[in-house]
This record gives structure tokens, C-alpha cells and sequence, in this order.
């Protein structure tokens, strides 16, 4: 269902909505995030990437999973914390940051349920905004599968026509919300539909970075695995973990036990997100690590991105945002690397496949 | 019952056994569901172990899934959870969750002779499977267990070893020369290759050190074993134990899920990285 929206009526359909919890992008110190919003009048959609993706409300850095207490020596109580009840809607979602909420689904939904994840998923509704410009200067959407209309995982997808949005509603949530001020909206005409494809003509082009053949990737991967290749390309790196930490489709995780109290023991188990930039996240309590060096960390992002998630959910573990990109401190670029992986060529190479 | 993956059963321990002492002390411990909760699973699975203020560690089951009154885990005091799992005392509370992974394929072995070839705690694994087929003895032609550890302090079921001489052939090692010891010296591998058991319909299941296992491999394969008749089991750190937090993944596989068992026509097709 499509329909049009002045930009001056935003502000009072988000107030209809006011039974949902609603995040929105806001500007503190200098740089964008998710935040509840406070006031619908000063919603702001014209803004670059987030700093984190909508991925920090359906899986926040830190969550509690249960309780512990032991009341006294023979006695311990456990009590189970689920996610509360608290149907959500986020505004002005980047396309590719709902799709990383499709590849993560792969991950949490499918299988063994994560009822944490699936919980706040299904009471979340994603409001999408379409990408006029894009927000970053590294974002490469279109070579992994993405584009800056997409509206995969999205709810609802707004595209900036000037002094109206254009809104179309992809599922049953995006249509409720929808339902909830109908008098605000109108139906497009067909000028609006061919300023829409106009702007996605042209916001398409705007993309600068391009990956050519990212489809021979997953199979040289294969074949590098041995390669000097990433001793080279992780030599910079001071595994700070940012680039895990910020990336929308990056899932790993720890689970630990905080202590509230000692006597008696009382605390909690939660869960926190790790990154395999760290040494610690693969070493065994024996000292022996699996991945003891930089090199091999690399590698595992690249490769878990690129291979392992591929094989495994046919699709990259990547949408394109280029915020690993913008937020290294070293340079490590992924554009690059996937660049020199795809035109990589050596003696072992050629030897192992001549 | 509750649909939460992360969420543990309460258990109490029934009974700890001091199986080794001095500066790499194990211990068994029997435990008990305190709400009599259905837990089944299959020899070779793994299972979630929470001391609670601590945190959690995974471990293999070292009973048999034949034995319904305890579920037993012998753990090695290495880190964090494993040095106050060793503080623990008969009656106090842990936590446990899973079972995790594949298990051994017990009923693709029917009508097979099995070798189990363990060292130090990689006895714990090979436990359980070996007293599942001792179960149904009947299944299964020979059985022989090849077991070694440092030093003869450092084996593992000292006494229920002595027991199974009765039933099957067991061939025991230490790595260097003590004055009692009337069995084999030298490392696991060596005595394998020492004793050329016959592949001849035979599978051939070994867990211990990762160092041990690559040299129980290459002696079973001057054996002329197949890659397919060789099983092991793969130890990586673990979290969550379904295949979620990413860690103990080696290629495309999580050892939690899809492993720990695996054939060596399998495991060599990996990336070689654990």
C-alpha cells in the first residue's frame, strides 16, 4: 500500500503512535544514535549513519538472562528474565540496517529460538527511510546484495520527495501504523511515482564504491586460507574490536555472571557482545588458542562474512554500510581487502589450482 | 518447561571422587536434577556447567545414558569455573543446560569391533560411549580400550579400569618408567602402534590432547585404518552451546552443534584452526 505524507504531518502521525516506545535518530556530541524519543516536533531524518545500527534494540550490548540467589548453603534460587513487553517502533532505519536484521534473523530465529532476539524482533516495527545521498562515503550496498531503497526487513519504507515522503507499507505492522492516523495520508499520484523512481535512479548512482564480481570471492577465500595474505592485511591492527562493534550484522557474543552481593551470593547472568578481534574470545583456559594471532582474526571476520555465513545461509554476512570502514583507526578497509582477495594471485595459488 | 536455550537446570552433587591430585587435580562429580527434569542424551554429548557467580564452562558427560540416577562429569582444575567446580562440596548447587552436539553414532557401530584409544581426561568422553556399548555388550564384537596419562597418578578411574580388565581388553600406558608399573611406558600413540590392532571392520574412537590425538591418527593410519573408521571429538571455548555466539566455530562447523564428533574424513576437510 502506498500512500504520500507532507512533511509537516510527521510530526503528528509519530504522535498517534504514542502507545509505542519510539527511537528515532538523534545528534549527541557530535555524532548520531538511536535514542527514545522525547518530542515528536523535533524529529530529524536528515542525518548520515548512526554510529550503531537499529541492532542495539533487538540485540542490546548487554542483557540480563536470569537471577541468582542463594539464600542460604543448601538453597539457590534461579529466576528467569525474559524481554518485557514493550511493542517499539524505530524511525528513519537505513535500508541496509534493516537487512542486517534479516541476516541476523538466520542466526537468532531460525533453529534453536532465541527468545530474547525474537521477542524484541516481533514487537519492533522498523519505519524505513529510503537513501537520497548516501550517509557514508564508504557505503558499497549495491555489491552485496543491497540497494539504497530496500525494503527488505523493513516495515515501512519512507523515500524523501522534497516537501513530502513517499510511504509504502511492506507488512501487516507497517500497515498498522499506517491505519492509526489515515486521514494524515493520501493517496500518490502519478507525478509522485515518477519522482520516486526518479530519486531511486539517481540515488542508486550515487553509491561511489563498488565491489565488481563479488561472487568469486566465497570460492578464492577457499583457497587462502594458508595465505601470507592476512598476515599482511592485519599488520595495522591494534584489535580494539571496533569494527565488530559497530557492524550491524556482527552477532558474537558472550555470556558471563555479574555478583551483586557476596554473602549472601546474589547476582546475575547476562549476556554481552564480544568480538573475535580479541584474543580471548577463542582462548582455551589451557593457554591454547585457536586463532593466537592477528592474522587469524582477521581472517575469521573476513571469512565468516564471506564464506562461512555463505555457506551455511547462501548470503553475505555483510550489507554495506561501511561503518568498519569509517571507524577504523588504523585503515583497515574491507572494501580493499575483498577487492585484493577477489584479485589475489600467488605461486601456491597456481600451484593448487593448475 | 521453559523455552529459554539459556536458561539451566538446577542439580545438586551427589558425590565427588578425588581421581587425581598434586598440581593438575581432577575430580568426578555425580549430579543430581533437583526437579527430577528429563535430561537425555547421548554418549559423546556435551553439557553446560554453571557455577553461579562464576559463570559457565562446557563439558563432555562422562556416564553412560544407561545409567539413569546421575549424570557425571570429570573435569580437569584448569580455569575459572573448573577451580571452583574443585572447591565444591557434596550437596551444593550447580547449574546445567543442554545436551550439546551430535554424540557418538553408536548405532552405526552395530556388529563392529571398537578401540577406544583416550589420554589423560580425554577418558571422560570415551567413559560414557564405552560403558553404553559394555551395555549392550551383544551389539558389538570386540572392544579394547588403549588409555595413558603422565604418569600413573594422573589416570582416571583407577579402580573402575582394574574392574573392566574383567570384561575387555584394556592396555594401559604412562609416558615415562615407574617402579611399579608393569604395563606399557611411552606415549599413547606409541603403544597403539605398539599393540597393531587390526582395522578389519573396526572403528576406532580416541579423545585426549590435541597433540596426542594428531599422533593417534598418524598411527592408526600406518595401521591402514580409513579416514572414515577414525573418530575423535573437537574441544573448543563455547558460550551458548547452539550455534549463536560465534566462537567455537572452526570453517562453517560449531563444534557445539555440529560436532564434537567427528570422523577424520571429515575433521581433515576443515580448516585446519583449533
Amino acid at each position: 500500500m502506498d500512500k504520500i505524507l507532507k512533511k509537516n504531518s510527521l510530526s503528528q502521525w509519530i504522535k498517534k503512535l504514542e502507545s509505542y516506545t519510539i527511537y528515532a535518530p538523534v545528534k549527541k556530541d557530535q555524532v548520531w544514535e538511536y535514542e527514545i524519543m522525547e518530542s515528536p516536533d523535533n524529529i530529524e531524518l536528515d542525518y548520515p549513519n548512526t554510529v550503531l545500527s537499529p541492532k542495539k534494540i533487538i540485540f542490546p550490548q548487554r542483557e540480563v538472562f536470569l537471577e541468582f540467589n542463594r539464600s542460604d548453603e543448601n538453597d539457590l534460587e534461579i529466576k528467569e528474565i525474559l524481554p518485557e513487553e514493550k511493542p517499539t517502533i524505530v524511525f528513519g532505519v537505513r535500508p541496509c540496517d534493516a537487512r542486517a536484521l534479516t541476516i541476523t534473523d538466520k542466526v537468532f530465529r531460525s533453529d534453536i529460538k532465541d527468545i530474547y532476539y525474537s521477542k524484541k524482533r516481533e514487537q519492533t516495527t522498523l519505519v524505513g527511510l529510503a537513501c537520497n545521498t548516501p550517509p557514508s562515503p564508504h557505503c558499497f550496498c549495491t555489491s552485496v546484495g543491497g540497494n539504497p531503497y530496500s525494503k527488505e526487513g523493513l516495515d515501512i519504507l519512507m523515500t524523501d520527495l522534497g516537501d513530502r515522503y513517499y510511504i509504502e507499507s511492506i507488512t501487516e505492522k507497517g500497515y498498522k501504523l499506517i491505519n492509526s492516523a489515515k486521514n494524515l495520508f493520501t493517496q500518490p499520484k502519478t507525478e509522485d511515482k515518477k519522482a520516486l523512481e526518479k530519486n531511486r535512479t539517481e540515488s542508486k548512482k550515487k553509491i561511489q564504491q563498488q565491489i565488481k564480481d563479488i561472487d568469486k570471492i566465497p570460492p578464492k577465500l577457499n583457497q587462502m586460507f594458508d595465505s601470507p595474505f592476512w598476515d599482511e592485511q592485519s599488520l595495522g591492527c591494534i584489535r580494539c574490536g571496533i569494527c565488530t562493534y559497530i557492524c550491524p550484522t556482527c552477532h558474537c557474543f558472550d555470556i558471563s555472571d555479574e555478583i551483586t552481593s557476596t554473602f549472601p551470593l546474589q547476582g546475575k547472568r547476562i549476556r554481552t557482545w564480544d568480538t573475535c578481534q580479541f584474543p580471548s574470545f577463542t582462548m582455551h583456559s589451557s593457554g591454547h588458542n585457536p586463532r593466537p594471532d592477528r592474522a587469524s582474526r582477521l581472517r575469521q571476520r573476513v571469512f565468516h562474512k564471506f564464506q562461512y555465513f555463505v555457506e551455511r545461509y547462501q548470503e553475505y554476512m555483510c550489507i554495506g554500510c561501511g561503518r568498519c570502514v569509517d571507524q577504523c583507526p588504523v585503515g583497515i578497509n574491507i572494501i580493499e581487502i575483498l577487492k585484493k582477495v577477489r584479485d589475489y594471485e600467488s605461486k601456491s595459488l597456481h600451484a593448487k589450482t593448475s | 518447561m521453559s523455552q529459554n536455550p539459556y536458561m539451566p537446570k538446577l542439580a545438586k552433587i551427589i558425590q565427588i571422587k578425588v581421581e587425581v591430585s598434586g598440581e593438575r587435580p581432577i575430580k568426578t562429580f555425580r549430579t543430581q536434577f533437583m526437579n527430577k527434569n528429563e535430561f537425555s542424551f547421548r554418549s559423546g554429548q556435551a553439557a553446560m556447567v554453571s557455577v553461579f557467580g562464576k559463570g559457565e564452562s562446557m563439558f563432555s558427560i562422562s556416564s553412560s545414558p544407561l545409567t539413569k540416577d546421575y549424570l557425571q562429569f570429570s573435569i580437569l582444575k584448569m580455569g575459572r569455573v573448573t577451580s571452583s567446580l574443585h572447591e565444591m562440596e557434596k550437596g551444593d548447587i550447580m547449574g546445567i543446560r543442554g545436551p550439546y552436539g551430535n554424540g557418538f553414532p553408536l548405532e552405526e557401530w552395530k556388529g563392529k569391533n571398537l578401540i577406544f584409544i583416550g589420554g589423560g581426561i580425554g577418558l571422560a568422553p570415551i567413559w560414557s560411549v564405552l560403558q553404553t556399548a559394555l551395555g549392550k555388550k551383544e551389539d558389538y564384537k570386540d572392544l579394547t580400550l588403549f588409555y595413558g596419562a603422565r604418569s600413573s597418578n594422573d589416570l582416571i578411574f583407577k579402580k573402575e579400569l582394574e574392574e573392566l580388565k574383567d570384561k575387555i581388553k584394556v592396555s594401559l600406558s604412562i609416558d615415562v618408567e615407574e617402579p611399579e608399573w608393569d604395563e606399557f611406558v611411552g606415549f599413547v600413540p606409541q603403544n597403539v602402534t605398539d599393540k597393531k590392532p587390526s582395522p578389519e571392520n573396526t572403528i576406532a574412537i580416541t579423545c585426549g590432547p590435541p597433540i596426542m590425538i594428531k599422533f593417534v591418527i598418524k598411527a592408526l593410519k600406518e595401521l591402514e585404518f580409513n579416514d572414515d573408521q577414525i573418530y575423535t571429538t573437537v574441544e573448543n571455548k563455547m558460550k551458548c552451546g547452539i550455534g549463536k555466539c560465534g566462537r567455537c566455530n572452526i570453517g562453517s562447523h560449531y563444534v557445539c552443534k555440529d560436532g564434537p564428533v567427528y570422523t577424520w574424513a571429515e575433521l581433515k576437510k576443515l580448516p585446519q584452526e583449533y
